[in-house]
């Protein structure tokens, strides 16, 4: 069984080579502009260079810090206001219509709400990250507290638990799967708005730096910003699904 | 507990006081009457079993009993206090075991949750968790989940938990209804001898009459459509109870006929 796993790693990984590869084909060729279009050698070069002296460092830093606070600020607002939401059946359907205007909302149409109250700011920013993130989490928690077994709120009356205690012991643990999936989703968009916001506002990140290297032309610092950002996709991912797998032990011990 | 055992040994005092009482109770749910003037007493320590056909309102019965529905007329007291709401000296055994425990938590951990809730400090709990687990026969499966336990483990583990919350009466509905025959003999045998130490009142549902005469003290069947108390028996057979001896003593033969003729009436 680990054998065959092996090889379906082996074989992704030879997917991801060949694109490579192509991509370098194609640079050589020149079937593109070399002013638009490097190589990955030329790429990775920017890479490394923006590296060692260390301004693609303080981008990456910069753009993980606005995905990152405001993916915080959607979690805990989302979370709490999911469990408020769906804990009670009477607050769900009074506030799903409005929930079902607002979702479906484009955050980009947001956008310059969020300036006009806030001005090119951080503030800015956050708002429209944690707006933008806010919907998969709530979502998902107002499904996971209204989907609780009933039987387990009587197992509690029966033992007498506290409004708290029920939602920590009981509600909570029991929407899990479904808040953490929402938290992988808000990660995703987190990262998309953080790039956007900065491109927009000049926020330093690698979205500036990105918009930047494209006006000057500077296409190998272009690709090395695409490539970090496409980096921090996958590692964020990653890291979500481990904690996933760690915090949803009990889901998948069966036998 | 003196008190109890005392009551017990001295029929006098028995015939007074009852632990749960039923007064013309009746109980409407969505325009339908469900249970309709039952009046029924069951005593400290009594063992009773609620048979009846499907559908005549067994298990609303014992959530009457448990507070968790309220009647329409009439009330239902437990130590002399109407039942407003579930108490926490009344556990309930439900039948649905694997909806009733926390599956993120282990064996430990849900017999923790009673722990918890009751108020023990801390550094109790773990030597009363391994007792309880030992108890009801899950000593080495404290750190497994409940994903990972067959049901009949699950069930004893939901009983354990209920055993935490050191009821003086236990519900139990249909309890063993989901298990196969063997799982079901031994648990039968373990929870007699459970309560053999606890002295708690039980009331069991079931579906199943050599279950109900192989436990209980006292036997109620069910009329269907209202649900209303048709059969009151009281079972005379010997404790300890045996699942040959018992199972083959004539007056147990006879009480399986007499309930399995009154569910015949019941259905026509």
């Amino acid at each position: 069984m680990n054998w065959t796993l092996t090889l379906w790693r082996l074989a992704s990984f030879a997917v991801a080579a060949g694109l490579i590869a192509l991509w370098q084909l194609i640079a050589n060729l020149k079937l593109a502009s070399p002013v638009f279009l490097p190589g990955p050698d030329r790429a990775w070069a920017a890479l490394m260079r923006g590296f060692s002296n260390g301004t693609l460092l303080e981008k990456t830093i910069g753009t993980l810090e606005h995905m990152f606070y405001g993916w915080l600020v959607a979690s805990v607002v989302g979370i709490a206001l999911g469990a408020m939401i769906g804990s009670s059946r009477a607050m769900r359907s009074y506030v799903a219509p409005s929930l079902e205007f607002l979702r479906p909302l484009p955050v980009s149409a947001i956008i310059p709400v969020a300036i006009a109250l806030f001005g090119l700011t951080q503030g800015m920013a956050l708002f429209v990250i944690a707006f933008g993130a806010i919907w998969p989490m709530l979502l998902a928690t107002v499904h996971g507290f209204g989907a609780v077994e009933p039987r387990l709120y009587e197992v509690a009356r029966s033992l007498h638990m506290s409004r708290l205690a029920v939602i920590f012991k009981i509600a909570l643990p029991s929407a899990s799967p479904d808040i953490i999936s929402g938290m992988r989703l808000s990660l995703t968009v987190s990262l998309i708005l953080a790039v956007v916001c900065e491109i927009l506002a000049g926020l330093d990140g690698l979205g500036h730096w990105v918009l930047l290297s494209a006006r000057a032309f500077r296409s190998p610092d272009l690709f090395a910003g695409v490539i970090l950002l496409g980096a921090i996709g996958y590692v964020t991912a990653l890291a979500m699904s481990l904690v996933e797998q760690r915090l949803l032990r009990w889901r998948t011990s069966g036998h | 507990m003196t008190s109890i055992a005392l009551r017990k040994d001295t029929p006098s005092a028995q015939l007074e006081k009852s632990q749960i009482a039923f007064s013309h109770v009746t109980l409407d749910l969505g325009g339908k009457t469900i249970i309709e003037n039952v009046s029924l007493d069951v005593k400290p320590g009594e063992f009773l079993c609620i048979i009846g056909a499907s559908g005549c309102g067994k298990t609303t019965a014992l959530r009457l009993a448990a507070g968790l529905y309220q009647p329409t007329s009439g009330n239902v007291s437990f130590d002399g206090e109407p039942m407003r709401a579930p108490r926490r000296d009344v556990a309930i055994v439900f039948q649905d075991y694997g909806k009733a425990l926390l599956p993120w938590r282990t064996a430990a951990g849900n017999v923790a949750l009673a722990l918890e809730t009751i108020g023990m400090p801390k550094a109790q709990r773990p030597a009363r968790i391994d007792e309880l687990l030992k108890k009801v026969g899950l000593p080495h499966h404290a750190a497994k989940y409940p994903a990972e336990m067959s049901g009949g483990m699950q069930q004893r583990l939901q009983i354990a938990r209920c055993l935490a919350q050191e009821p003086k009466a236990l519900l139990m509905d249909e309890p063993f209804g989901a298990l196969d025959a063997m799982t079901r003999q031994g648990l039968q045998d373990e929870v007699l001898s459970l309560l053999d130490a606890s002295k708690a009142t039980v009331i069991f549902v079931t579906h199943d009459l050599e279950e109900a005469i192989y436990l209980g003290d006292r036997v109620v069947g069910l009329l269907p459509h209202p649900g209303r108390i048709g059969i009151d028996l009281k079972i005379n057979l010997p404790r300890p109870r045996d699942q040959l001896t018992t199972r083959e003593n004539p007056e147990f033969l006879r009480l399986r006929r007499e309930l399995f003729d009154f569910i015949k009436a019941s259905e026509a």
